[in-house]
This record gives C-alpha cells, sequence and structure tokens, in this order.
C-alpha cells in the first residue's frame, strides 16, 4: 500500500509540474488573457488597454484618469502598470502576445531598439496622425525612426539649474566661469557643503556642456563622437566642476540639496516632489541662460516622454485610435502641467493661463530653445555605459582626457558592431 | 520480477529528475542553442542558425582583459575562502567555548547578514558605510581629524571595501556550518588529549581540524563557486550606470556582462556564457579532483 501511495504521489508531482508548461487557448490576437477577444467592428463592448511604464505613479494616473473620462462612452478602460526596467521586459515579452501590453510609455531614446525589433507599430497604422498638428516640432521629431512616426509625444522634460533661495547669495550667474568661481568660493567638501552639485559623471547631466561645445555622444549615422576634439574639450571642461560637486552619483546630489547642504542641484523635474517635502524654498532657472566660454548657452538634452502601440495589439486598433487621439488632447498636457509639472507636447496645452504661468514649465519652455533631443537610434543604447566609463575616468581618476576618450570610443564602436 | 524492481527507484526518483531537468538543464541546454543562432536586436524572433560564428566572436573577449579579470577573480576567491574559512573558524569556536553567556542571542545576530537580501545589503553598503558624504566610515575618520576616503575609487581600496562586504555576507554561512560540525565532535577524544597534555593548539590542529574537515567540505566547495562567480557586489558597488566610482576592478562575470551582455546581442552573450561555463567546470573538476586525493 506504502509502494502504491508513493507511486500515486511521484504521478502527482509529475503532473503539476508539467501544468505550468500547458497553454491556454488564445484570446483574440494580441490580447491579454483577462481581456475579452477585440472585434474592431464593434467598439462598444468593454475594452481595456494596458499600458506599461516606469514612470511616477502620479503622472501616470493624471494621464489615465483624463483618458478614461474622455473615453467613458465608448467603454473604453487605461490602465498604467509599472514595470521596474521596462524597456529590458519589453524586449522579453513584447512580441509576446499572451504578455505583452496593448502599449508602452517611455521616453523616446528607447524607441529605436523597439523599432529595431520589429516590436512597435508606426501610429499611421492605428490613428491619423494629424492628430500631432498641435504638438511641437522637437516633440513630434523626436517619435519618428527614418521618417516614420512610432511615438505620440505627450510631454518633455529637460535639465534645469534649481536653487535654494535661502543658500544661495545673489543672482544666477550668466556665465559657467562666474557660476565656477561662486562655486570655487562657496564650496567647503572637507565640511560637506556645496555651492551646486550635478551627477557629472553622468552622460546626461553633462550634456548640457557636450552639446553646448557643439560635441556630440553619437551621430545619425550611429558613428560615436567621443574622440570629437568639441566632446573632449566638453568633458575636459566639466572635470573642474565635478571637483566641486561631491560624488556626483543621483542619491548623494538629492540629499545633499534636500538636506540644505547644496546651494543648487542640476537636474529635473522629477526632482520637485522631493524638494518640496524636503521644504525647501526653490528657485528655477534655464541651463539656456548661463552661456559657455564659446558664447553658446548651456544645451542639455531633452527627453520626450510619450506612447507607442506594440504590433501584437493591433487586433484592438479603433480602441487604441481613440487612446491615442485622447491622449495627444490639450487637456492631457494642461492636466499634467497642473497637477505634474510636465511641459505639455501639445502646443494647445499653454493657451491655458494656468499652464504658462507655471515656472518650472516655462522655463523648460525656454531651455527647449537650445535643448538638444537625445538620440533615438537603437545604438544610443549602448553609449551610455562608455560615455559614462570615460566621464568616470577623467572625473574621479583624474585620466587624460584625451586617452578615456580614445579608449570610450573604442569601447563604443565594439559594442555597436556586438549589436550586430 | 527483476526487471520490474530495476525501474522502481527510477519512477520514485522522476519527479526530482524532472525538476532537475526544467530548472537546471533545459536553461543551459537553451543558452548553447541560442549560442547557435543570430539572435539579437535585428533577429529577435526571426533569428536562424549560424553555427559557430558567435564562439568564434566570443573567444576574442578572452583577450588580456579578460586574463587580467580571471587573475582578479582567482585572487579574490583564493583570499575570500582563505578569510572566511580561517575566520569562520576561529569565531565558531568562539562561539562554543565552555562558559559563554547568550550563546544563542550572538549565533541568531550573526545570521542577520545572511538573512538580508543581497541587493539592499549592497545598497546599505555602498551608502551607509562608503559614501563620501554619507557613509559611516568617513563620519568616524572626519571625528578623528582625517580626510574623506573614497572607498571604491581605485582598484585597491575598492577591492578591498568589496571584500568586507563580501565576507561580512558570506561569514555566517560559514560560521553556522563549522559551528555545526564542532557539535559533532566527540567531546572524549578533547578529555583525553588534555590528559595526556595537549594544549588548545594541538587539541585543535590535531582534534578538531581532522574532525570537522569532511563535513565542511562540501560548504567549502560550494561557497568556493559562489565567490568565484560573483558579480553582485562588484558590480553594485562600483560598476552601476549612474554610480560608477572610477574603480575598474573586473571578475570574469562582470567582465563578460561588461563586454557582452550590454549589447543585446543574445547570440553572443550565449557563447561567452558556455565558454564561462565550461571553465566553471573545469575549475569544479579541478576541485572535487584536489578535495578526493585530500
Amino acid at each position: 500500500m506504502k509502494k502504491v501511495t508513493a507511486l500515486l504521489l511521484a504521478m502527482l508531482l509529475c503532473f503539476t509540474a508539467l501544468a505550468g508548461c500547458s497553454q491556454s487557448e488564445p484570446q483574440g490576437s494580441g490580447a491579454p488573457p483577462s481581456n475579452p477577444p477585440q472585434n474592431s467592428s464593434s467598439p462598444s463592448e468593454p475594452v481595456t488597454i494596458t499600458v506599461w511604464h516606469d514612470g511616477d505613479e502620479g503622472i501616470m494616473q493624471t494621464i489615465a484618469g483624463q483618458i478614461n473620462a474622455q473615453l467613458a462612452d465608448d467603454q473604453i478602460t487605461v490602465v498604467f502598470e509599472k514595470k521596474t526596467d521596462m524597456p529590458n521586459q519589453l524586449k522579453l515579452y513584447g512580441s509576446d502576445a499572451s504578455n505583452a501590453p496593448d502599449m508602452y510609455f517611455y521616453a523616446h531614446d528607447v524607441l529605436g531598439s523597439f523599432v529595431a525589433m520589429d516590436i512597435v507599430a508606426p501610429l499611421s497604422d492605428v490613428v491619423d496622425t494629424s492628430i500631432l498638428a498641435n504638438h511641437l516640432p522637437m516633440t513630434v521629431e523626436a517619435g519618428q525612426i527614418g521618417g516614420t512616426q512610432y511615438l505620440l509625444p505627450v510631454y518633455f522634460e529637460t535639465l534645469v539649474f534649481l536653487y535654494n533661495k535661502t543658500l544661495w547669495e545673489g543672482d544666477i550667474p550668466g556665465t559657467t566661469e562666474e557660476l565656477y568661481d561662486y562655486m570655487v568660493a562657496h564650496t567647503d567638501t572637507a565640511a560637506g557643503t556645496y555651492a551646486v552639485v550635478n551627477q557629472h559623471t553622468n552622460a546626461y547631466n553633462v550634456s548640457p556642456f557636450i552639446n553646448g561645445f557643439g560635441g556630440y555622444i553619437i551621430d545619425e549615422n550611429a558613428k560615436p563622437g567621443l574622440t570629437d576634439s568639441r566632446t573632449i574639450e566638453a568633458a575636459t571642461y566639466n572635470q573642474k566642476f565635478g571637483a566641486l560637486q561631491a560624488d556626483g552619483d543621483y542619491n548623494t546630489v538629492t540629499t545633499l540639496f534636500n538636506e540644505g547642504k547644496a546651494a543648487a542641484i542640476i537636474g529635473g523635474p522629477w526632482l520637485v516632489s522631493g524638494i518640496e517635502a524636503a521644504g525647501i524654498d526653490y528657485g528655477i532657472a534655464s541651463l539656456s541662460d548661463i552661456k559657455l566660454p564659446n558664447g553658446s548657452g548651456l544645451a542639455p538634452f531633452s527627453g520626450i516622454q510619450g506612447a507607442g502601440v506594440l504590433k501584437v495589439a493591433l487586433a484592438k486598433k479603433d480602441a487604441l485610435a481613440k487612446v491615442l487621439t485622447a491622449m495627444a488632447s490639450p487637456e492631457v498636457g494642461v492636466d499634467l502641467a497642473n497637477k505634474s509639472g510636465c511641459a505639455p507636447a501639445n502646443n494647445k496645452s499653454y493657451d491655458d493661463p494656468q499652464v504658462t504661468a507655471n515656472e518650472m514649465i516655462a522655463v523648460i519652455q525656454k531651455t527647449a530653445s537650445t535643448a538638444q533631443p537625445m538620440p533615438n537610434i537603437p545604438e544610443m543604447g549602448v553609449m551610455w555605459g562608455p560615455v559614462e566609463t570615460m566621464l568616470t575616468a577623467i572625473n574621479k581618476n583624474g585620466a587624460d582626457p584625451a586617452q578615456a576618450a580614445a579608449d570610450a570610443q573604442a569601447a563604443a564602436e565594439q559594442a555597436i558592431a556586438d549589436m550586430q | 520480477m527483476r526487471q520490474k524492481s530495476r525501474w522502481k527507484p527510477w519512477s520514485y526518483c522522476v519527479p526530482a529528475l524532472l525538476l532537475i531537468l526544467v530548472v537546471i538543464v533545459f536553461p543551459i541546454a537553451y543558452t548553447g542553442y541560442i549560442s547557435l543562432t543570430n539572435m539579437n536586436l535585428y533577429h529577435w524572433t526571426d533569428y536562424g542558425f549560424i553555427g559557430l560564428s558567435n564562439y568564434a566572436r566570443a573567444l576574442f573577449k578572452f583577450d588580456s582583459g579578460f586574463l587580467a579579470a580571471l587573475a582578479t577573480t582567482l585572487v579574490w576567491t583564493v583570499l575570500n575562502m582563505a578569510i572566511q574559512i580561517g575566520l569562520g573558524f576561529f569565531i565558531a569556536l568562539g562561539l562554543n567555548a565552555p562558559g559563554l553567556r547568550l550563546k544563542r542571542v550572538y549565533k541568531t545576530l550573526l545570521m542577520v547578514p545572511w538573512a538580508v537580501p543581497a541587493y539592499i545589503s549592497i545598497l546599505l553598503w555602498r551608502v551607509g558605510m562608503f559614501n563620501t558624504e554619507f557613509g559611516i566610515l568617513n563620519k568616524f575618520l572626519a571625528m578623528l581629524g582625517f580626510d574623506k576616503v573614497d572607498f571604491l575609487a581605485s582598484n585597491g581600496i575598492a577591492f578591498l571595501s568589496c571584500m568586507a562586504l563580501n565576507l561580512w555576507m558570506a561569514l555566517p554561512f560559514m560560521i553556522s556550518t563549522i559551528d555545526g560540525a564542532l557539535q559533532s565532535v566527540d567531546g572524549s577524544l578533547y578529555e583525553s588529549a588534555t590528559l595526556d597534555g595537549a594544549g588548545f593548539w594541538v587539541r585543535t590542529w590535531s582534534i578538531t581540524v581532522p574532525a570537522i574537515r569532511p563535513i565542511i567540505a562540501p560548504a567549502a566547495v560550494m561557497t568556493t563557486f559562489i565567490t568565484f562567480k560573483q558579480f553582485d557586489i562588484i558590480y553594485l558597488l562600483t560598476q552601476q550606470r549612474g554610480y560608477m566610482t572610477g574603480a575598474t576592478l573586473n571578475t570574469v562575470i562582470t567582465y563578460a556582462h561588461q563586454n557582452a551582455f550590454a549589447s543585446n546581442n543574445y547570440g553572443l552573450s550565449s557563447a561567452v556564457s558556455m565558454l564561462l561555463f565550461v571553465v566553471i567546470i573545469l575549475f569544479s573538476i579541478l576541485t572535487n579532483r584536489s578535495l578526493r586525493e585530500d
């Protein structure tokens, strides 16, 4: 009897172990299992559109709230799901009809990778792209690959100069040299008090110098520009600022500013909630107003946040078209500006007096005159590592900038070759 | 009848074998299969068989940088294991000292580093211990009037910092294993040795060490592999994007990650993984052979 029981238990274990390997019945094509099958010609049935993101929950709730209110009569519901390291998750599941979301929401710099993987659909496959007629050209272009529009831009962000009004003495300097003099006079590294902090080894945060000097990280032909003389000049110039900006990692610099140990920080609107929670009376200035020795204003990268449609979700075309149309509406931009301080991509949103009165948005809009959208080609994905290695070597190890740039260029070229 | 009894033990083992097949064998075999294809960003779903060309490319990854990483890994493994076994042994002996009060409390406290998830421990050490502005070590140095020290900035000091954290995280396992082994040593051996005039070192060297060696050997081998393929401590302390410290320290795994895995070329990175797998298997055979000879 014991033997029979043991055999039965062994068989049961085998079956339960294999149960997870079973394939469920396909539900429509591209619809997640929890959703009913979609008929593109009958939009009156309830439809849920799932959007993966890796951003601020409050911002996503604002977008979802506005869209769901607009589409309530159509019985369409948008659900935002936060996924840590969303780009890599989408690489794994983006072509898997049973697990992929219907849309994703992220910055434009990963778009090239998704297009190369052939997992996102051109917007024109779903909706008339005239919905972008009122959008800022910079944001629209950032969502294109090879002239095809893949990303619906919703809002954009860039780096600004945030300062503590209580600690900062005098006006914000008009040149980087004046800023440096101020930093020398007001920084005491031994005591742990700083004039300005920045993530000085992070490519995104050093982009104001690189772009301002006319250098580049990678061009549209996927050629890394780390050994370009202007990029090296920018990295060399950034070195003296880095020496007065503490360790330069995100947690250190934000904590220094939020604890009142740094009078200013170079950062984006994503820092505001923490700064306000710390009770700091802060001011905002545009980086484009601070001129480099060559006369150009600091020119940070800009990131365009927007939504793309997964190819596996095209069965829900009608619902997706309505969601995209609602997402492109000026009302979403107004809500985002008023509730989360985001700069809308739709120009019509700026007709709202509350939006134009928002200090952060005004500064971001002003900085947009010199800001450059991050490259969105697939090769950009492998550039962040080599650039950061180069800046770290220069700023933290005192490496020769030309040598560090040559090493990083070789590493970047190898990484790009390895992609193929 | 004999035929039946031959299959019966196997049938009892089927669930365990099936689990091993699904959890261990299948991923290795699938990685091997992917390594023979051109699966990358541009061929995500339409990848095809390309023979051994990924291996030819992967071998170029085993360059002078890889050899330096291999040397670092060997030094890292030897030092960590020597300290873990040596220090673990003496701490375990201390915990078993007759008359020691609150033994259980100490043993429980010693388990804490092992119980905390590695990711949390590493972040805590990076910010709470090593950070130049907020780290407790620098606060302490400042109190004594010394300058700030960046414990992760250059290879030498970063190696020692990573090792300190690894020891903090790994010692509890070694201590508890040795502690368990010490319980199994027959106390009468010590009594007769003491009567024969043996001191502490003689007793330890001639009774304790030979008695516990077969028990701690599997744990030591297992820990050696975990130490050899260490990735998270070195990566998260010194190389994570946004937190690069300036140290260019690499173990074989962080080197492979840096050079193959960042490119989204799954075919190439699988080939590198398979080659690393072969290196680790060879290392395992050598270790097991020397253990058997012992």
